[in-house]
């Protein structure tokens, strides 16, 4: 019985079967049901996301993470399979780069679990000199809002100066677009600044979990790509 | 300037069977590219126009490294296939008005150039594979099988860097790697239904003409995420 069950979630066909129902699951998220960027799936973590929303709406992405969670077991038990199976046999690098790259995959999937177990967000309009409270009790003074205005009337550049703690010991640091300000897990980010008539900042603070282990699945996904590329180059 | 595109779009329509007129065409977009990007001071990737011009010398140039591959050397239906494919989406470009306006904030970024080049690069893979297939399925001669695997291969390398770079670009600039839109689902859809293509290769040799086949429903997923996504989708991550 677990033999049969052990080579039933092995399985190549039941790969490729869970790829292509996780396909057409998110195909049709994507014409609604919270996949739509109106809907507030991106405004708080995923998982508490699913338990407020009604199963109408978010069946889909259940069914998405259920067809997830097998194709995980199902990567995992394969990459045992094919090591078990070709070890001692050919070369070491080709035999071990398609599993780093199921490594990175795992290591993605984990990193999404993650964010949507624990991730945060807000956001909030700040005064030039206005101090935004952190749970922990740490404190961050937003100053020096500054924006450069182009030739259309658009802002083409704009910044903020952010002082973490209190006194006048902290040093200084500018945020601006693409270049956030990290405090402990948070993130600080400058979404957009008013600079008439007076200096307001729209800041978005995020916590996202995942982002590590997203990032190291994403580096041992391409270090296994890349290795199983050279390693087909002229074949 | 407008008239390089046109030009190239010409003599990939009508001349590309013979190599010399496709490199030729080739030359042209990218001098086009060039031309554009130093009027911009960037790659020109914002806006239909750019993005379907950068597409149309995406698809030239990555289809040049298979005009001289063997197998395909003494074929000129190849050369053709892939010439008629860039020259339709540089005419698809023209209508459209070219956006000469600063960047964003949020856009000027290096890893917003790569994310969106790199993307482009592996449509353009998907597509000659695409090609490739339809012309297996035609005469199944096995090197074109073989070529239309190392195209996707490639092509889904490509795509996978596009996303990492997407990723990272995305927590330096929202603070978070992945956010619920359409185009995000999509782009999903498409890595997923090509790593289920390069697995549905290790079923053997009966599934031949299953893989071929899925090699074009990849291009039309291609297409949808690239063009269907924009135009029938509402997304903030769209051109």
């Amino acid at each position: 019985m677990l033999v049969r069950l052990n080579s039933f979630l092995a399985s190549l066909g039941l790969g490729l079967w869970l790829m292509g129902g996780i396909v057409v699951l998110m195909a049709i998220g994507s014409f609604g049901g919270g996949g739509a960027e109106s809907s507030s799936i991106n405004d708080v973590a995923l998982l508490v996301w699913l338990r407020e929303v009604p199963i109408a709406y978010s069946w889909w992405l259940w069914l998405t993470i259920a067809l997830l969670a097998v194709l995980a077991i199902n990567t995992i038990l394969c990459s045992i399979a094919s090591l078990r199976s070709k070890y001692q046999r050919g070369n070491f690098l080709a035999l071990i780069a398609p599993q780093v790259m199921h490594a990175g995959f795992l290591f993605i999937v984990a990193g999404h679990l993650c964010s949507a177990w624990g991730s945060e967000k807000g956001v909030m309009t700040v005064r030039e000199g206005q101090a935004i409270g952190f749970p922990d009790g740490s404190t961050l003074t937003v100053d020096n809002i500054t924006g450069q205005l182009g030739d259309m009337g658009m802002l083409t550049a704009y910044q903020a100066e952010v002082r973490a703690g209190s006194g006048t010991g902290a040093s200084p640091t500018f945020i601006s677009p693409n270049h956030p300000f990290f405090l402990g897990d948070f993130g600080i980010y400058l979404k957009d600044v008013q600079l008439f008539p007076e200096r307001l900042a729209l800041v978005e603070i995020h916590r996202e979990p995942g982002a590590g282990l997203a990032l190291a699945g994403a580096l041992l996904f391409t270090m296994g790509n890349v290795v199983l590329m050279a390693l087909r180059r002229g074949r | 300037m407008k008239w390089l595109l046109i030009a190239a779009a010409a003599l990939y329509l009508f001349g590309s069977f013979r190599r010399p007129v496709f490199i030729a065409a080739l030359v042209l977009q990218l001098i086009y590219l060039g031309l554009r990007g130093a009027a911009l001071g960037r790659l020109p990737l914002i806006g239909p126009q750019d993005t379907l011009a950068f597409f149309s010398v995406s698809i030239g140039l990555m289809a040049v490294p298979f005009l001289y591959a063997r197998g395909l050397r003494a074929s000129s239906s190849f050369s053709w296939g892939t010439g008629c494919l860039a020259g339709l989406f540089a005419l698809l470009a023209l209508p459209f008005p070219t956006l000469n306006m600063p960047l964003p904030p949020v856009l000027n970024t290096y890893w917003f150039e790569l994310h969106v080049a790199l993307a482009f690069f592996a449509y353009a893979l998907f597509g000659v594979g695409a090609l490739l297939a339809g012309m297996f399925l035609c005469n199944r001669q096995k090197p074109l099988q073989d070529l239309q695997y190392k195209a996707a291969l490639v092509g889904y390398s490509f795509f996978s860097a596009s996303m990492v770079s997407g990723g990272i670009w995305g927590y330096y600039a929202w603070g978070t790697y992945w956010l619920w839109t359409p185009k995000e689902l999509w782009t999903s859809i498409l890595w997923l239904f090509y790593s289920l293509y390069l697995h549905l290769r290790l079923q053997g040799p009966r599934w031949e003409k299953v893989v071929a086949w899925a090699a074009i429903a990849g291009f039309v997923i291609t297409i949808f995420t690239y063009l269907g996504v924009s135009m029938l989708m509402k997304s903030s991550h769209s051109f």
